[in-house]
Order: structure tokens, then sequence, then C-alpha cells
């Protein structure tokens, strides 16, 4: 039988990730990226931020993964397929919260159909859209980069 | 306590001039590489200060995002500069 290439190259092979500082610190660094960034979609009607801002850094946290661990181990971690369809489902997401208000008798994005309240309908709504603007932004973003890296 | 602000922001803006001044003239690509990741963290301090001294401290969210582009950046750069390609 004759030697099979590895499907991935060993972590000792590629540029960045042989050195153990920026492995390790990657590794310690991209949870709170992720938590950040959910901070960041989260309460963006509270302070700076918002959805686009939010799955930014989202997307900031994946690329400093694949900086440093190669784009092969990235793309097995979210693969082509499950970006393509997270950021379509992120606009749907966006229109379907839209559509609610529209098929409630009112007009299209009116919050005030998701609750009884009218201050915890509003809320709501805000964070319904911004979690789909963050979700199509930060799938977006990693098919950018992964694109124009990938030769 | 709004001038010891005052102070340390333009104090910052100082060295963050010294800074573009290395890293336009910097002779190795590594001088202006390093010119450009001060700067970097000199603007974290000077958007954290600027929230204080505006009295919006909610500024810092802003500080901590630069903070973590400012290292992906850096990140990316050097690999750049080292492997000339970025899929590796």
């Amino acid at each position: 039988m004759s030697e099979q290439p590895p499907l991935q190259e060993p972590l000792e092979r590629l540029p960045l990730a042989k050195q153990p500082v920026l492995r390790q610190v990657t590794k310690i660094l991209i949870p709170f990226v992720i938590v950040f960034g959910l901070y960041v979609i989260t309460h963006g009607d509270y302070g700076p931020g918002g959805g686009f801002q939010g799955g930014v850094i989202l997307a900031a946290a994946y690329i400093l993964f694949a900086l440093v661990y190669g784009v092969a181990r990235a793309r097995r971690v979210i693969p082509r397929k499950a970006t393509d369809v997270l950021a379509a489902v992120g606009v749907l997401f966006y229109g379907a919260v839209g559509l609610v208000g529209l098929f409630g008798g009112g007009t299209f994005l009116d919050y005030d159909f998701l609750g009884t309240d009218p201050a915890s309908a509003q809320a709501l709504g805000m964070f319904l859209v911004e979690l789909g603007v963050g979700l199509t932004v930060a799938s977006v973003m990693v098919t950018v980069f992964t694109e124009m890296v990938e030769a | 306590m709004i001038h010891v602000y005052g102070a340390a922001l333009l104090a910052l803006l100082v060295s963050m001039f010294l800074f573009l001044g290395r890293a336009a003239l910097g002779p190795t690509v590594y001088d202006r590489l390093l010119a450009t990741n001060a700067f970097g963290t000199k603007t974290v301090i000077f958007v954290a200060l600027l929230g204080f001294f505006a009295g919006r401290p909610e500024f810092l969210d802003m500080a901590l995002v630069y903070a973590l582009i400012n290292f992906v950046t850096t990140v990316a750069v050097l690999k750049l500069v080292q492997e000339a390609r970025l899929d590796r």
C-alpha cells in the first residue's frame, strides 16, 4: 500500500500554529471574542453596537482561527455549505419577523404585533431583527474571507 | 479630573504621532509592523480615555473591539509578510 497524503497537514507544518504562544493565545481569545460578539448583537439597542458590528466580531473570531490553524481546518469547523445556508437564513429570519406585523394587520416590520405590551414587543422585535442581521453578516464575512484567501 | 483626562489624551496624541512617524520611516517591514501595532494599542487607550473625558464610559466597548481587531490584524499582516499567502 502506498503512503496516502494526510487529509490535513499536521500542526507542526503550519507556519503559525507551530508557534505555541500564538496557538495558545488564539485558543484562549476565541471564546471571549465570540461572547463579546453576542454581547454587541444583543445590546445593540442599549449601547454602541448592533447586528452588523456583532456579526463582524463573530466573523473575526473565525478569521483568527483560520489564520492560525489554516483554512482547511477552519472549514471543517464551519463548512462552506453552513455559511451559505446561514447567510440566507439570517435574511429570511429578518423578513419573517417583518411579515409577522404584515399578517397581523399592520405594516411590514411593525413590532407591536410580537407581544401584548408595546414596549416589550418593540424590544423583542429589535432583538430578533438584530439576530438575523448578525447571522447574515457573520456568514458573509466568513465567506468573503475564505473566498479571498483560498487560491 | 477632566483636566487629567485632557492632559493624558494630549500626551497620547503626541506619542501616537511619533509611532506614525516610525511607521512611515521604518527601514524594515518589522519596524513598521511594530509601530502600527503599538499605534493600535495607543488607540485602544485613547478611545477608553475619550469615553471618560466625554462622560460616556460605554466607549470601553469600542476600545475592547479595537483591541481584539488589532490582534487579528497584526497576526494577518505578519502571516502575509512571512508566507505571502494566508490559507495555510
